[in-house]
This record gives C-alpha cells, sequence and structure tokens, in this order.
C-alpha cells in the first residue's frame, strides 16, 4: 500500500467525506439547524431548558458516522426486523445510547413522567380563583383542529392529521403520547415541531397579541385574585381526573400522571415526593427527552417533504391556537366590560409557564405597572387541561 | 404501547378530498365543542365549591361572633378597651366597678396585671365587674 492508498483510505473514513457524499448535505443542514438552535438558547435564551438537550441531539445525530441512534434489533425502528437480527446474533445493548433512551420516548414513559413534575409544579390557585379561565384554555386549542383540517387537505391519513394537529395543543408531552399511538412514523418531525415551536413561543406569539388586541385593551389592569383554600386546591385535581376520565377515558395516562403530581404538591403530606417530581425527576426525564427527540431529526429520514409540511402546519397550528385564546380574551373583555385583558388569552395555548410570562411581558411593554403573570397562569394550566382532553378526543375517535 | 392501539382511519370511507374535508369539519367542530364542554363543566365545579366554601366560612364567622358577643355580655369579669372619647390622665380613672368576693387590694393587682400583660394603659382600659369564682 502506498502512501497515496493510504491517505485515501483515511479521507474516505473520515467525517468530511461522509459529509460532503451521497446525502451528507442533509446533515450538515440539520448541523447547521443545530448551531442555530444552540445559539436561540444560549444567546438569545430561548427556553434554553428544552433547546440546549433538542439541539444537542440534533447534531449527535447528524455528525457523520454518528452511531448514537443505531437499532441493532428493532428497538423502535420498525424497518428493522427483530427476528432477523436475533438470530445474526444481535443485541439491544449494542443499540446506540440514545436509541436505548429512545424506548422512554416510544412507550410514552417520559411524556407521562414530564406530566407527573408539571403537575407538581402547576398551582392551579388562580384558575381555581377565576374559573373564566378555563373557557380560555378551551379557545386556546382552535389550532388544534385548524391544522387537523389543513392536515387532511394536505394529504395526510385521519390519524395522521390528528397528530400533526395536536402540535397546537403547544404541549411536547401531548404531542408524543398522541404520535405515539396514533402515527408513530411521524414521531420524530412532530415531536421537534411542538418542542421546538414552545421553545420559539416569545417569537411566534407576540405579533399576534400585538395586531388582534388595541392599546386599550392591551393596559387593562385586572384585579387581584382571591385567596383559594387548601381543601380547594386537593379537591380539583381528584375531580379533574374523575370527570376527564369519565368523558375520555384515553386521557387517563396524562392527567393521572398530572394530576397526581398536583396532589403531591397541594396535600402537605409528601412534599419529598413533590420536591422530586418537581427537579430532580423533571430535569432527569427533560434532559433524556430533549437529547432523544433531537436525536430522531437525522438529516437523511428527516428532510422530506412530509417533514417540510409537518413544520409548516405545526406553525399554523401555533398561530391559529394564539388567535383562538386571544380572540375569546377579546369576547371576555367586551362581556365583563373591560375587566379582563385579552393578553391572557394567548396563555391559553398550555407551554407552561412560557406562553403566561409572554402575556406578562407584552402587556408591561404597554404599562410597566401592569402584572398579568398570575392572571395568565389560569388560562395557561388550563391550557395543559384542555389539550390533554383534546388529545383524548382525537384517541377516541382514531382509535 | 402503540402496537396495543388499535388505529382506525375513520376518513379512509370518504374518497374524495373535499368528502374527507367536510367530515373532518364535523370532526373539528364536535372535538372543539367537548373540550369547551369538559372545561366549562370544570368552571361550573369549581363556581360551586367555590360557593359551598364561601357559605361555610361565613357560617363559621358568624358563629365566632355569636360566641364574643355572649362572652361580651357575661357577668364574669369583663374588660375592654375604652374606645370612645379621649383617653384619660394617667392618674385618673372613672365610672363604677363591681367588686364580687374580692377585695381592693386584689382588684388592684389584678387591674394592674391586665394592663401591663395586654400592653393598654390603664386608663384606656374599662372594668366592669371582678368576682371571685367558688371551686367546684
Amino acid at each position: 500500500m502506498n502512501i497515496g492508498e493510504v491517505l485515501l483510505n483515511l479521507w474516505e473514513s473520515s467525517g468530511l467525506y461522509a459529509l460532503f457524499g451521497a446525502d451528507g448535505w442533509k446533515n450538515l443542514i440539520m448541523i447547521l439547524v443545530s448551531f442555530v438552535f444552540l445559539y436561540l438558547a444560549i444567546k438569545k435564551k430561548f427556553e434554553p431548558l428544552l433547546l440546549v438537550p433538542i439541539a444537542f441531539g440534533i447534531l449527535l445525530a447528524n455528525l457523520p458516522g454518528s452511531q448514537i441512534m443505531t437499532d441493532t434489533v428493532g428497538l423502535t425502528d420498525t424497518t428493522v426486523s427483530t427476528a432477523a437480527a436475533e438470530a445474526a446474533g444481535a443485541h439491544w445493548y449494542e443499540s446506540g445510547v440514545l436509541r436505548l433512551l429512545y424506548t422512554g420516548v416510544k412507550s410514552s414513559i417520559f411524556p407521562c413522567l414530564i406530566f407527573l413534575g408539571i403537575g407538581a409544579m402547576t398551582d392551579f390557585g388562580p384558575l381555581l380563583s377565576n374559573p373564566v379561565s378555563l373557557l380560555l384554555g378551551s379557545a386556546a386549542q382552535l389550532g388544534i383542529y385548524i391544522a387537523f383540517l389543513l392536515a387532511i387537505a394536505f394529504g395526510f391519513t385521519g390519524p395522521e392529521a390528528a397528530s400533526i394537529g395536536i402540535i397546537g395543543g403547544a404541549d411536547g408531552p401531548t404531542s408524543i403520547f398522541v404520535t405515539t399511538m396514533l402515527a408513530p412514523n411521524l414521531l420524530a418531525p412532530i415531536a421537534l415541531a411542538a418542542y421546538s415551536y414552545m421553545a420559539l413561543i416569545p417569537i411566534i406569539q407576540p405579533p399576534i397579541m400585538k395586531a388582534l388586541t388595541t392599546e386599550k385593551e392591551r393596559k387593562v389592569k385586572m384585579t387581584q385574585l382571591k385567596k383559594v383554600s387548601k381543601t380547594e386546591k386537593i379537591i380539583f385535581p381528584i375531580f379533574v381526573l374523575v370527570v376527564s376520565a369519565l368523558i375520555l377515558p384515553d386521557v387517563i395516562p396524562l392527567l393521572g400522571m398530572l394530576m397526581l403530581g398536583n396532589l403531591f404538591k397541594e396535600c402537605g403530606v409528601t412534599d419529598r415526593l413533590s420536591d422530586t417530581a418537581q427537579n430532580a425527576l423533571t430535569n432527569i426525564v427533560t434532559i433524556m427527552l430533549g437529547l432523544c427527540v433531537g436525536a430522531t431529526a437525522n438529516g437523511k429520514d428527516f428532510l422530506t417533504v412530509k417533514t417540510i409540511e409537518i413544520v409548516i402546519l405545526g406553525l399554523v397550528a401555533f398561530i391559529f391556537s394564539t388567535v383562538g385564546g386571544v380572540l375569546f380574551g377579546k369576547l371576555l373583555y367586551a362581556l365583563t366590560k373591560g375587566k379582563i385583558n385579552p393578553l391572557i388569552g394567548s396563555a391559553g395555548v398550555s407551554a407552561v409557564p412560557m406562553a403566561a410570562r409572554v402575556s406578562q411581558k407584552v402587556g408591561s411593554q404597554y404599562d410597566p405597572t401592569n402584572f398579568l403573570l398570575m392572571h395568565a397562569m389560569g388560562p395557561n394550566v388550563a391550557g395543559v387541561i384542555g389539550s390533554a382532553v383534546a388529545a383524548g378526543f382525537l384517541l377516541s375517535l382514531f382509535g | 404501547m402503540n402496537h396495543l392501539f388499535l388505529v382506525t382511519d375513520v376518513l379512509q370511507q370518504f374518497s374524495t378530498k373535499g368528502e374527507k374535508l367536510i367530515q373532518g369539519l364535523k370532526f373539528s367542530l364536535v372535538g372543539f365543542l367537548v373540550v369547551f364542554l369538559a372545561l366549562a363543566i370544570l368552571a361550573i365545579f369549581i363556581k360551586i365549591v367555590d360557593k359551598i366554601f364561601v357559605a361555610k366560612k361565613a357560617k363559621k364567622n358568624a358563629a365566632e361572633t355569636d360566641k364574643k358577643e355572649s362572652e361580651a355580655s357575661a357577668p364574669a369579669e369583663h374588660v375592654s378597651i375604652k374606645k370612645e372619647g379621649t383617653p384619660l390622665p394617667d392618674t385618673e380613672s372613672e365610672g363604677e366597678l363591681s367588686l364580687v368576693n374580692v377585695d381592693d387590694e386584689t382588684a388592684a393587682v389584678i387591674m394592674a396585671i391586665v394592663a401591663d400583660r395586654s400592653g393598654i394603659p390603664l386608663n384606656r382600659l374599662e372594668f366592669k365587674s371582678i368576682r371571685l369564682l367558688e371551686d367546684k
């Protein structure tokens, strides 16, 4: 072997060769996308807790020669025959490390555990002291159905359209939960779109909120919320679960975990469990979920026309959910003779607490003494329940 | 989980895209209504529970007020803060005090202790009666 052949072999085995080979440009695009996401997360601080693991997952999966999502025995990759792989002596533990973790996404364990943490972090007090928030939370699910219809128009099947529509619930765990059941083939683009748009809520929502409201409406100061008793806070999660389960049993895994987490927080006798669910557990699952969701975006399989359509429909879903919430907020503003600030309607899209923070931020731009955060938390947590109920409806429709 | 979940595309029975869209629109309207009604039920429940708690609290407050009033009208030792008019000078006192089986010296000590413990000067306190309770 002469020096020329050695150098050629070295070049052909390098990552650069793979990157500029067939389809390598797709990985290159995804690597650039991951850099943009990292920039937005670190420099612009757009939900860094979500966006950093997602962006890094994209980077890991698209680096040339990366084996991080290899599926040796068809753990979650349906294109791999488990029987044939096992007959050939392959073992599950030889799969890529993120592929092993990905089973937590595919089995819906991670979404449910995230809901447990969200429940433990959620204070339903603002919602209990202003029950009309619940209606704002339902109006802000409009985008789900608009995207569902548009997806049908784009030629997606009913279950696929339902999975795409649920992106409008602005709830990552719910999107994953529904998609794993209805359209597992679309899990990667849907999960990525849902989480990316959740992280980009501070960019997506403000222009819509400003376009649909007048300055007078944006400056409305809402009256202080009344105090809610501890007993009410304990009864609420149990009642919500029972009522929702009686109407739509398919939502039990998600709402069950959400309300269990909330009961940990409110009952006052499980402080240690509440603390674990809120902090350690949620942080661990967020790292694994974020990395896995990002790692599903391998350029070679990910950059397809369908993915682009899903990304567009996801954005449409987010926009219309925001529109639904703000317009219903305007209706309540009119009905209550100016007592409700329509800006809190946009928080009904779920995405706790990012959407509520956006309401606060936009409101304070027009009146720095206006504190809408706690008022926006009502529709915000109502949105979580609303998107879970919408998910239950879609599951019962196509299940 | 998806292996156990049987997916049925209910839109598949419609052949044209137009029919699928019309059916999809119907599903969307029903779905939106279901979410709205489910959350409206929860809102009504919250209102009802709130009303129950408010009524319960009002009842409790009323009971406490009655208790205080009945204590105030009891013939036993009675102390109240003098609210009306200007306080008397530190060295002066006025009004009548009924002493039942209590000598003047003990009454003075009791009044001094009450003033000391409550932090209210004697010239702002009004004592109506001091009575020795019999051992039972």
